[in-house]
């Protein structure tokens, strides 16, 4: 039977355990990480305000191109809206004839506006400007620009 | 009068202009020819322009407004018909440019078209492409139209009278905000 031995350390005992703390790398003060934030967020405004005024002023070219053919845009529509006008008219004319006590543009001789006299202009709401139309142009026209 | 029984229209005896009135010779050009003529166009016919939508803003009423209408069509009917005489290549190469360039008709992709349909109106027609913003801008025009009928100007009679200007002693403990002064 072998001598027992006891488990001990080593001679000259343990190497010291490595509890030193080691710090990462730092390859910027404090003051230069200041700085340098300071400088990228002055170049970014920089190009930011630069970019804002350029699509402004494109904005604003568009817009004063567009002011520009705007009046005589208005003058045809306001022709065109007129004759649509004139047709609805005669339309209700001839749809209503045969109904009793209908008076053209009134609801059995009740007026829209009772104060104001007949001959006043008030835009008419957009469903009178299509009634006598099909149902499809209403869509197309007034509708569908809700949607896109 | 509830919404949504239907027929409403104007009545009999609301004034509406027949079909002949109505009908002259519109402006049969392509949106993209339009946004190339425009600043031009809208030099040309300015004083047709301002009175046309003068006449809209204050009478409020598209009937009473026809014969400026009409002057507007026809300047710009005119300014194209000139453009065409003169100038029709540079400016449907210019129109071409718009339209194929981007989806809004952008006038930044085009600046090379841009100077030669420019240049070529300053030859020919004498006229020059407005300064940046000037059709944005608020103007002043000069009218000979009538002011409409029930117009008022605006004065307020029972308006308090100024405060009379006195001589005041400097504030004695200087301002609240000094910091601003």
């Amino acid at each position: 039977m072998a001598a027992r031995t006891q488990d001990l350390p080593p001679k000259g005992g343990y190497a010291p355990i490595n509890f030193t703390r080691i710090p990462a790398r730092s390859y910027f003060s404090g003051y230069q990480l200041f700085a340098g934030y300071a400088v990228v967020t002055a170049f970014a405004g920089y190009v930011y305000f630069r970019t804002y005024r350029q699509i402004r002023n494109e904005e604003i070219e568009m817009r004063s191109g567009q002011m520009a053919i705007q009046p005589m845009l208005i003058a045809e529509r306001d022709r065109e809206f007129l004759k649509q006008m004139r047709r609805n008219r005669v339309e209700e004319e001839k749809l209503m004839s045969g109904v009793e006590g209908w008076e053209v543009g009134k609801f059995y001789s009740e007026p829209i506006y009772k104060t104001l006299p007949d001959n006043k202009f008030m835009d008419p709401i957009v469903q009178e400007f299509f009634a006598h139309g099909p149902s499809s142009a209403f869509s197309r026209k007034v509708l569908l620009p809700l949607t896109s | 009068m509830p919404r949504g029984t239907g027929l409403r229209m104007f009545t009999k005896d609301f004034e509406l202009p027949t079909e002949e009135e109505l009908t002259v010779q519109e402006v049969n050009v392509t949106t993209s020819s339009l946004r190339a003529g425009a600043f031009h166009l809208g030099k040309s016919c300015e004083k047709e322009n301002h009175e046309f939508i003068l006449c809209r803003e204050e009478e409020k009423d598209p009937r009473k407004c026809l014969k400026e209408g009409k002057d507007v069509t026809s300047c710009a009917l005119n300014f194209f018909r000139k453009v065409k005489k003169s100038c029709l290549e540079e400016f449907s190469q210019y129109a071409h440019c718009l339209d194929q360039s981007s989806k809004d008709l952008n006038y930044r992709y085009c600046r090379n078209t841009q100077a030669i349909f420019d240049k070529c109106v300053l030859e020919n027609l004498n006229l020059e492409r407005p300064e940046f913003g000037y059709f944005s801008r608020a103007q002043v025009i000069q009218t000979d139209r009538p002011k409409p009928e029930g117009y008022t100007s605006v004065e307020y009679p029972d308006a308090p009278p100024p405060i009379p200007e006195v001589d005041r002693p400097r504030a004695k403990y200087g301002l609240r905000n000094y910091w601003m002064t």
